[in-house]
């Protein structure tokens, strides 16, 4: 018979062919083509092979049975690439692995590639940072290890070699935060062929220091098994759109709330409420008022200038026009945008060698108008065996990444959230910003709704731009030479070199730059890995023992120079270039090196093929952890810069030991201990004086506010893991489970110190944080059907508690980062809580306490000041903790012949966010909350707080606080007093430091891929030369449920380059998209 | 196989070594920028120069934490430290720039207690040297004791060495000049402690013998900070949003005080309403301090009728129609001025704190002192006209006649004018002698109380909890009511 694939039809070579029940066998050749002699004309045939799912055949007298297996994207990754890219058989892990296929990365894509990991990966966290095209991901597996919040990401390998991921966002400096993307961000997922997650300590001891929160291996493709030439072709086109903008009220104005009528004169308060940013004004009644897009005239003639032209003649008068709310003018500033991601790949291959060229231009154009980003990858990879024992393998790919404009982010005048979510009067015709400059003032200046406190939100997206052109190239090269079958060196060595330059430009008339300004930051990153390796494989008993056993070294050099030159003021309006200046430039420069040599060893013991321990150990010096020159001459510090670490791990196949019932197809356990070593930045034991700007001719200078440590010793962690995988029905079913325990000690942490000291922090070894969750990935094919059709139904679910075990001495709370509120690690509590200022509650445990209740009848209440304003706590308060209780991703996929239907639910239960938009949208009026209180209008006499008056006020004029007042003798009564919806509503924040009412319940479901795919059969074509076309319809984040009000809870803030999780301020709307995808191989 | 790694892991980008002059410039800087901000953002509005027509919380007493009093005083305060450290491990000690250090540090710290009450002091920014994490918080009392004993010590040593004082921006490395800093900021300082302290002995004994303790002659001798014209080194509310200048806006309180005066500051303080200017009639007019915020920006039919600040202090596109913009200089970063010297010595004299000279005379002097001050700074271009009416010293607002409690209201009133702008040093003042008489706004959210100090940072509840907690214990509840050691009365 002829055994061939379900999926393309080639022949499969090598399956393993045996009779049921004896031990008779064969393997398939070349063509697939096999013979095989059986006892009985009624015997069963079992056909196995890895990438397929197993199948039987009765005979049934036939002499010839042709078989067509079918692939199992799960068998697919039962070789696995593990720590150094070495390839193992997943059975004999002694740990946790996980893979994406390429395929899945590139039919419903992302710009960036990690975003793809989420829900598709047990106990992995992604969060993208809605901050518009191309953004960073944050990505963490297994939780978060380090007090430190830019150390929990994990280390990406690519092709066995690291490369590097920075959060590159710009610093916070003058209102110029943007975020340009992390390192990974941008792999070309058009060249992966795989990438698979390494979560646990074992899994990536040998990758050292930097693999301590996991690894993502990404492996690229290759030309192998193509027959001679082949092309490649793959072709997506996706349209973006909003997936959640606020909900705005739309019955109320630009005012503040005095109940008078609106007038713009100079939109800077000269008219009736026209310096105002909020929307307490008059209700939309069809009256007419003069605003800035009313048309202008001068003696009675219409002249050709707006309202808000404040070069108007002398004298004109604004004409008024109907007073509207412009109920879909946030939304029609949106756009929807367009991704075009072409790939075209020449591979091939033969007896010596395989190639595979790729070209892959990727266009977008973001959702925010003048947002863009182009990128085009060129890669190679290819190997030769130069002779039949010494090969040699390349993988190089160039990436021209250029964005002429990425939107800023965080709160401020730069970003157009803060005009959308907080600062835009609803009465404002969004459209009628779009002619930006005023008339016969182009290029100096801008023409707006506003000029207090505002910019034009098409000014800030099509003149202040912040632009970034990358070019970036990763390569690696190794040669192998096999001395004998099963000894062979390795050596190998790869780049990864960016050039990435940034150029922010500021128009004349920015609120922020009123003389424009100019700033170029140049920044380049290089890292290099040289190894070798050498292997040794062998059965040493043959049928019994098998042995790997590998010995290597490999030394990290990294680079990183970032120089910034900024014109703090232009001369010449429009010209963007740094002799363009008014004013001194400002210079800032930082190189900085690092250097770290390893050595390493790995032993594999398998038994039977049933049975494998598996050792590392590894040695590492690094160059961060030396006492640089200076301390050194002087004798200062003590040095450890170099640790030693190890790992264990046990599988043990059972099915292949005992007799377990029919039902139990495969059965393993697993179990693993390990320790990673991990250093810390160059520089640290640098304690520095850092220049600012000069006074005229005088330097300046300051101590870094850092205070070194001269005697830091390596980080440590230790993980445990044990897992059970089993399989039933013949892998109908199938459940992985994982437990795993981490305890990181010795953390190098920059710990905050009360500036009384003269410091704001100190480096030290502190603290140890415990680890602990289980992940459990469910595998099931409910439906499978002879005549075609499959359903797979998996479920992957993971919980992780990270808690602080201890931090140092006399320090029994860190805080993390800050905003609003302020994220802490303190002793034994969990990490990721925060704690902010909180509404003071009526007690009944301590009667030294304020609002303290004997009778205990008011205990929970909140209490409320003679003003009927909430009062607030005077300590901070844990107001929650931003990591989710639990995450699941529920993954469908209905194949039926040519069709496949797939979708995954996103799912992620618990952990809390803290919304600035509902702070500042509540002061600014302009959320669908603040009708609360003037559901009638406003009451035009009571425009006082105690104003007498308001006793009379008619009902849905005011707002009266849920809670109680404290009378004078301690005791407590429900709260009456009446509070203006204005006033009511910045209370509630307490005027921005109460952040408890804020603070919501992130959970959500969502729907983040659809894909719905057909393969054409190869006799559709007949003799045209194609030999597989497929075609989808795919969508990603397509839909959200959640409690959270008006932004998705999915988002990360920044705050001087460091992400902040669990903080919503003002991020860009992340968005859904949809589309095609076009493949074909000819 | 790590033999370069002492070279790699050395930081090429910046100095592990530096001279005092580079730390001293940064100090002056950041401490001044600092005053004027705080200045602008609470000390104007708490003693009702300004008031604010939106975003009034500040103006209600709705504080929260004010955190940058304390964060620029021990922030600059680890340069300070290294300055002294420097200078005093240097073969020969280098006293020129100690006690230019030391009249820094004393006046910064002053800063710090005046504004929280008991703060770490003595521990203070040691931990470099010290290895002190966690610092205790010293009494004012013990404070203000070692901030007199250095001030004492720098007039001492200033001019002692022979090392060039560099980067000095204050005054040029004029030592002269610091030595009358020194000693004036000593009679400030025994001024403030003197509702707790007999200080009598120790004024007189500065001023009996001016040539070893000089004290500020005249208003060359200004500790101001001179702004640069161009940038980043132009007056810091240069580059404000005009909205956000504009919130704050000339108090009622100010404003009818210079109005009834004639007294032609209010012109370089605030400029006529637009609304009066569109008129032909222009005039100026204040806003009182504590409304609600509608009803403040509803306030006399709306902004167009209440004064704008000065142009002097303003943002360079904060201009009127047809006015000239705003020059990016023109205000200066105070610390302390001869105006201020002569109406603390008025005040000792009519208290009989002091023997020498006449307080009418350091009355007249002072007020004559600012006068000239705005006269100087005041661009021509802004045609603001600041010749002092005939009659102004001998009105009844101003002449120096009455009880002494008429006189003492009259020196405070005239100190409390011309203390604008300069830190929250009429704050501390105002303090001491609840002069003039302030009325809390009306809609005030602090039980009709004008605070009279500020809360510990909140970080300091994480950082330094126990420290904090004695300090509280001590002083009294951590809130904006509870009066420091020297605020008496």
């Amino acid at each position: 018979g002829k055994v061939t694939s379900g999926e393309d039809a080639s022949p499969i070579p090598g399956v393993n062919i045996v009779v049921k029940g004896s031990t008779l066998g064969t393997i398939s050749d070349a063509d697939g083509a096999y013979t095989i002699n059986v006892p009985s004309a009624d015997a069963t045939l079992i056909f196995t092979f890895v990438g397929y799912l197993p199948q039987e055949a009765s005979l049934a007298g036939r002499t010839t049975v042709d078989i067509v297996l079918a692939t199992d994207s799960k068998q697919l990754s039962e070789v696995v690439v593990t720590a150094l890219g070495i390839q193992k058989e997943k059975k004999s892990l002694g740990y946790a692995v996980q893979s994406v296929s390429g395929e899945n990365l590139t039919t419903a894509r992302e710009t960036n590639v990690s975003n793809q990991l989420a829900g598709k990966i047990a106990g992995v966290t992604v969060v993208g940072s809605n901050s518009g095209i191309g953004g960073s991901a944050r990505v963490t597996i297994r939780g978060e290890r380090s007090i430190d919040l830019n150390k929990n990401q994990p280390l990406y390998v690519v092709d066995g070699v690291p490369i590097s991921n920075g959060f590159t966002g710009a610093s916070g400096r003058n209102n110029l935060e943007v975020d340009f993307g992390n390192g990974a961000g941008f792999v070309n997922s058009d060249d992966i062929e795989s990438m698979t997650v390494l979560k646990g300590g074992a899994a990536t001891a040998l990758y050292g220091s930097r693999a301590a929160n996991g690894v993502i291996v990404i492996k690229t493709k290759s030309g192998k098994g193509t027959k001679g030439i082949g092309v490649e072709v793959n072709s997506n086109t996706t349209f973006e759109s909003v997936l959640r903008l606020p909900k705005y009220q739309n019955v109320y104005g630009q005012g503040n709330g005095n109940g008078g009528d609106f007038a713009f004169v100079n939109g800077g308060g000269a008219g009736l409420t026209d310096g105002t940013d909020e929307s307490w004004g008059p209700a939309f009644n069809g009256q007419q008022y003069p605003q800035f897009n009313s048309p202008r005239t001068l003696n009675g003639q219409t002249i050709p200038y707006r309202g808000g032209d404040m070069n108007a003649p002398a004298g004109s008068v604004i004409t008024p026009t109907a007073w509207l709310n412009d109920k879909d003018g946030v939304k029609n500033f949106f756009q929807t945008g367009r991704t075009l991601t072409n790939n075209v790949a020449l591979v091939g291959s033969n007896a010596h060698g395989d190639f595979r060229l790729s070209y892959t231009g990727l266009n977008e154009t973001g959702t925010v108008p003048n947002t863009d980003l182009k990128r085009n990858t060129v890669s190679f990879g290819g190997g030769y065996n130069l002779t039949p024992k010494f090969s040699a393998r390349a993988f190089v790919s160039y990436i021209k990444s250029e964005s002429g404009n990425r939107p800023s982010i965080s709160y401020g005048t730069e970003n157009i959230m803060y005009l959308f979510n907080c600062w835009l009067p609803r009465s404002v015709d969004v459209g009628a910003l779009k002619d930006y400059w005023m008339d016969g003032q182009q290029g100096r200046r801008q023409f707006n709704w506003n000029y207090n406190y505002h910019d034009n939100p098409y000014f800030t997206m099509y003149e202040n731009t912040n632009g970034q052109f990358v070019d970036r190239i990763i390569g690696n090269l190794s040669l192998k030479y096999d001395f004998t079958p099963w000894l062979s060196l390795q050596l190998r060595t790869a780049t990864d070199y960016a050039n990435d330059r940034r150029q922010f430009r500021r128009a004349f008339s920015t609120q922020r730059f009123p003389f424009g300004q100019y700033r170029e930051n140049n920044i380049v990153t290089e890292e290099r890995n040289s190894d070798f390796l050498l292997t040794f494989n062998k059965e040493i008993v043959p049928s019994v023992f098998t042995l790997t056993a590998s010995v290597g070294g490999n030394q990290l050099r990294q680079k990183s120079d970032f120089l910034e030159v900024n014109a703090p003021q232009l001369n010449i309006p429009g010209i963007y270039n740094l002799t363009n200046s008014r004013a001194p430039l400002q210079t800032t420069q930082t190189d900085t090196k690092k250097r770290v040599n390893s050595l390493y060893a790995s032993v594999q013991l398998g038994y039977k093929n049933m049975l494998f321990l598996d050792l590392s150990a590894r040695n590492d010096w690094s160059s961060a952890l030396t006492l640089p020159q200076e301390l050194k001459t002087l004798g200062i510090g003590t040095e450890d810069n170099s640790y030693f670490y190890s790992s264990a791990a046990l599988s043990a196949v059972v099915t292949d030991m005992v007799q377990l019932p029919e039902a139990i197809s495969f059965a393993k356990v697993r179990a693993s201990i390990a320790q990673v070593g991990n250093d810390t930045d160059p520089f640290t034991f640098t304690q520095s004086y850092n220049p600012s700007d000069p006074y005229g001719s005088s330097q300046v200078y300051g101590e870094n506010d850092r205070l070194a440590n001269f005697s830091l010793k390596p980080e440590i962690s230790t993980a445990y893991e044990g897992g059970l995988d089993l399989r039933f029905f013949g892998n109908r079913l199938g459940v992985d489970v994982t437990m795993y325990e981490s305890r990181t000690r010795n953390q190098i942490l920059n710990i905050p110190l009360s500036i009384t000291t003269g410091y704001n922090s100190r480096s030290i070894n502190a603290g140890e944080i415990k680890n602990h969750g289980i992940e459990i990935m469910l595998t099931t094919v409910p439906i499978q059907t002879t005549w075609g059709l499959r359903w797979n139904f998996d479920v992957n679910f993971s919980k992780n508690r990270s808690e602080v075990l201890s931090l140092s001495d006399g320090l029994n709370n860190f805080v993390m980062a800050s905003r609003r509120v302020s994220i802490e690690a303190r002793v034994g509590e969990r990490m990721g809580d925060m704690y902010g200022i909180g509404f003071a509650r009526v007690q009944n445990t301590d009667p030294t306490k304020p609002y303290y209740d004997a009778s205990g009848q008011s205990v929970g209440q909140m209490v409320y000041d003679s003003q009927g304003r909430p009062i607030a706590t005077t300590d901070r308060i844990k107001l929650g903790n931003y990591n989710p209780d639990w995450l699941a991703g529920i993954n469908n996929t209905l194949t039926y012949k040519g069709v496949k239907l797939g979708f995954l639910f996103d799912v992620r239960q618990g952990g809390k966010v803290y919304s600035e938009t509902q702070t500042v949208g509540r002061e600014g009026g302009i959320i669908q909350e603040t009708l609360q209180g003037r559901e009638n209008g406003y009451y035009p006499q009571a425009s006082v707080q105690n104003d007498p008056q308001l006793l009379n006020a008619p009902a849905g004029t005011y707002v009266v606080g849920e809670g109680v007042n404290q009378n004078a003798d301690g005791s407590f009564r429900v709260n009456d007093h009446r509070v203006l919806p204005r006033q009511w509503h910045s209370a509630w924040t307490g005027g921005r430091s109460i952040a408890e009412g804020v603070m919501y319940d992130a959970s959500f479901v969502k729907l983040r891929e659809v894909q719905l795919g057909y393969t054409f059969p190869d006799k559709f074509f007949g003799k045209v030369p194609f030999r597989s076309v497929s075609i989808a319809l795919v969508g990603r984040n397509l839909a959200l449920w959640t409690d959270v009000p008006h932004i998705d809870p999915e988002v990360m803030s920044y705050s001087g380059g460091t992400a902040l999780p669990g903080i919503e301020y003002m991020s860009i709307p992340s968005s859904r998209s949809y589309g095609f995808n076009v493949s074909l191989k000819f | 196989c790590d033999k370069d790694f002492e070279d790699i892991n050395t930081n090429p980008n910046v100095p592990t070594v530096v001279t005092p002059d580079l730390l001293l410039s940064g100090v002056i800087k950041n401490t001044l920028n600092d005053q004027v901000n705080e200045a602008w953002s609470i000390g104007n509005i708490v003693v009702q120069h300004t008031a604010k027509i939106q975003f009034v919380n500040e103006d209600r007493y709705l504080w929260g934490e004010r955190t940058s009093v304390w964060n620029s005083v021990y922030g600059n305060m680890r340069n300070v430290k290294n300055i002294i450290d420097i200078a005093e491990n240097t073969v020969p000690v280098q006293n020129n720039y100690l006690g230019v250090a030391l009249v820094m540090k004393s006046w910064m710290f002053s800063l710090a207690t005046d504004a929280h009450g008991d703060i770490p002091y003595s521990q203070a920014t040691q931990a470099k040297s010290d290895a002190v994490y966690l610092t205790t918080y010293d009494t004012q009392e013990s404070i203000y004791a070692g901030i007199l004993a250095d001030l004492k010590k720098a007039n001492e040593i200033l001019g002692t060495s022979n090392e060039t004082v560099a980067g000095d921006l204050l005054f040029g490395g004029a030592l002269g000049k610091w030595k009358k800093l020194a000693n004036s900021l000593r009679l400030r300082y025994l001024m403030r402690i003197s509702d707790r302290k007999d200080v009598k002995a120790e004024m007189q004994a500065i001023l009996d013998d001016p040539a070893t303790n000089p004290i500020f002659e005249s208003n060359s001798d200004n500790a101001a900070l001179v702004y640069l014209a161009s940038s980043p080194n132009q007056w810091p509310l240069y580059t404000s949003r005009v909205g956000s200048f504009d919130e704050f806006r000339l108090s009622k309180t100010l404003g009818d005080v210079l109005t009834n005066l004639n007294d032609p500051r209010l012109k370089v303080f605030a400029r006529p309403t637009e609304k009066s200017v569109a008129a032909g009639t222009p005039k100026i007019e204040g806003i009182p301090n504590g409304l609600e915020d509608t009803q403040a920006l509803s306030y006399n039919g709306g902004p167009l009728a209440v004064s704008r600040v000065g142009l002097v202090f303003a943002c360079l596109v904060c201009n009127d129609a047809g006015k000239p913009a705003p020059v990016a200089n023109a205000s200066r970063g105070l610390l302390m001025t001869y105006a201020e010297l002569q109406f603390i010595l008025a005040e000792a004299r009519e208290k009989n704190l002091i023997s020498t000279g006449n307080a009418e005379t350091f009355y007249t002097q002072g007020i004559q002192a600012n006068m000239d001050y705005y006269k100087a700074i005041t661009p021509a271009e802004y045609g603001i006209d600041l010749t002092v009416p005939a009659d102004y010293f001998t009105q009844d607002g101003v002449a120096y006649t009455g009880s002494q409690a008429e006189k003492l209201a009259k020196i405070g009133t005239q100190k409390w004018i011309a203390l604008l702008f300069n830190g929250l040093e009429a704050w501390y003042d105002w303090r001491r002698t609840n002069l003039p008489v302030l009325v809390p706004g009306a809609s005030n959210l602090n039980n009709n109380k004008i605070p009279v100090r500020y809360i510990y940072p909140l970080a300091e509840q994480s950082l330094n909890a126990a420290g904090r907690e004695a300090a509280v214990t001590r002083q009294g509840p951590d809130n904006l009511n509870t009066k420091v050691w020297w605020d008496f009365n």
